[in-house]
């Protein structure tokens, strides 16, 4: 913790000093990558027990999609409906983690998104390998960076595309409540994760596919564009108090903040950081190199200073 | 106010999971069908046939409705070699289906207009029991592994309304039954039954 004190002890605006040795790594950025790490690890052991165990297991092994929140919003309205009954594929648990997930952004923002969703965790992971292999193959990393800067010219676009979750949010919610089944599933990269075991070619399979594929050049596309939990976790997290202030004063507008953002926010340009986008992963907080210029504030929501 | 990162990551967890260990203290989890929130293995209710479910055994099935194994293996054409510990869903085939079993069990539960007449009544021959199973099964115009579509127009959907939703034409043979027409599609007739079923639902009854 110590490291901490002298991130923020040190003077307004000043460089941070340069953490060496187990320092570096007492930092929030691993804290979130051990969390993170931990929830992948655990539907790992899911699945892996599941595929052994198989579907006619008995009561020991559940399913790891009892484990997905997204399937707590989907069943939602035929659980009140019909006094208590689930619809196919979900349980009691999924009900309660959408709930742990939509209290924690409306107190924290879509932190579920940035510190615990292991989809969004997986496809960080393909990131910073892409970014590994540019660092170490030049043509790679020329080519890529050609790529981003001819696709430069399409910020109005990227930033429409964004609104597709919500439309995602709305079809797969209200699909299942009309149906009583869920009509996302097929399509959900998530559900073929979980079932990558059955060796099935689904939709979802191929949706997956593209997500990591496109995690290569983009961080976390699924979490930008389609995410319909993170759409649910946005719209909560409006209300939420947290947010990131950017002080004017000690920014020196190095761009920094905005490259590391993993959902490719204008960080360096904003004055507060309310973005529904934003996944509170705080990871522009921990590239900034100045003191004070980046700090994460607790506010009235619509009344922050 | 500001927090310190390191301070949000652990208020991240906290919250969380302080929800998660919230609702378990509380008894509000399940993450299988099979058990209760309590963690008690979930069994059929004798009074409602509808709580039987595939995964269920036919051990279950016998204790709870005081039936028979032999019964069963003979109204439905089961093979004799089949024990009690076989899952429901297992014996699925053309004679059975978890359905078939419910509304076979709810015509040999005494109605409860027929309750306080302690008159007798005569069960029915076995060679009886299937016409009746029909009969039911058309009445309640339940989606099955065994309705063909020739049932789902004879209850009144359209053509067009199961072409939209099997998502491919209806065959010339309506005698067909669906599950059996779906199986080579890689469509999953656990899905595609729910949706004609609520296709079904909505047609009021004549």
């Amino acid at each position: 913790m110590s490291n901490l004190t002298a991130h923020t002890a040190g003077r307004q605006g000043s460089v941070k000093p340069r953490l060496r040795g187990v320092r570096r790594l007492l930092t929030h950025q691993t804290l979130r990558r051990f969390i993170q790490g931990y929830f992948a690890l655990f539907i790992l052991v899911l699945i892996v027990r599941h595929a052994f165990a198989g579907e006619g297991n008995g009561a020991g092994v559940p399913s790891p999609e009892a484990y997905c929140p997204f399937g707590g919003l989907e069943m939602l309205y035929r659980y009140i409906v019909s006094g208590g009954r689930t619809i196919p594929h979900t349980h009691l648990s999924n009900l309660v983690l959408l709930i742990a997930v939509l209290v924690t952004g409306f107190l924290l923002r879509s932190a579920f998104c940035g510190w615990i969703c292991p989809l969004g965790f997986i496809q960080e992971m393909v990131n910073s390998l892409s970014r590994f292999l540019q660092k170490h193959f030049i043509p790679l990393r020329k080519a890529i960076r050609k790529l981003k800067e001819q696709s430069s010219s399409l910020s109005e676009l990227d930033k429409a595309l964004r609104y597709i979750k919500y439309f995602v949010l709305v079809w797969a919610v209200a699909g299942a409540a009309y149906y009583g089944i869920m009509i996302f599933r097929n399509y959900d990269p998530w559900a073929a994760l979980l079932n990558i075991y059955e060796f099935s070619f689904s939709q979802g399979t191929f949706i997956l596919i593209i997500t990591l594929v496109a995690a290569f050049f983009v961080d976390r596309p699924w979490c930008r564009y389609i995410c319909p939990l993170g759409a649910a976790s946005c719209i909560v997290g409006k209300f939420s108090p947290v947010y990131l202030k950017r002080e004017e004063s000690s920014c020196t507008s190095c761009k920094v903040c905005t490259k590391a953002c993993p959902m490719g926010l204008e960080v360096h340009t904003a004055e507060k950081i309310t973005s529904a986008d934003c996944i509170s992963c705080l990871e522009c907080v921990g590239a900034c190199p100045r003191n004070g210029a980046l700090e994460v504030k607790i506010g009235i929501p619509g009344k922050w200073e | 106010m500001r927090i310190r990162p390191i301070i949000y990551g652990f208020l991240v967890l906290t919250v969380f999971l302080g929800v998660i260990y919230g609702f378990q203290a509380a008894g509000i989890w399940s993450v299988s069908g099979k058990v209760s929130s309590t963690g008690r293995d979930i069994q059929p209710m004798d009074s409602d046939t509808s709580s039987i479910k595939g995964w269920m055994t036919l051990g279950q099935i016998t204790s709870t409705y005081n039936v028979s194994l032999e019964e069963i293996i003979q109204t439905f054409n089961l093979p004799p070699d089949t024990t009690l510990d076989t899952e429901l869903r297992s014996l699925e085939s053309d004679t059975f289906s978890v359905n078939d079993l419910r509304l076979w069990l709810q015509s040999r539960t005494p109605s409860e207009e027929s309750v306080p007449t302690p008159t007798p009544t005569i069960a029915p021959t076995p060679t009886e029991l299937p016409e009746s199973i029909d009969e039911q099964i058309e009445e309640e115009r339940k989606v099955s592994g065994v309705t063909t579509f020739q049932d789902l127009l004879d209850w009144g959907l359209t053509p067009e309304t199961i072409e939209t939703v099997i998502a491919t034409a209806i065959p010339e043979d309506t005698s067909l039954q669906i599950r059996d027409y779906l199986s080579g599609t890689g469509v999953r007739f656990s899905e595609i039954k729910l949706k004609l079923q609520a296709e079904l639902d909505k047609i009021p009854d004549s």
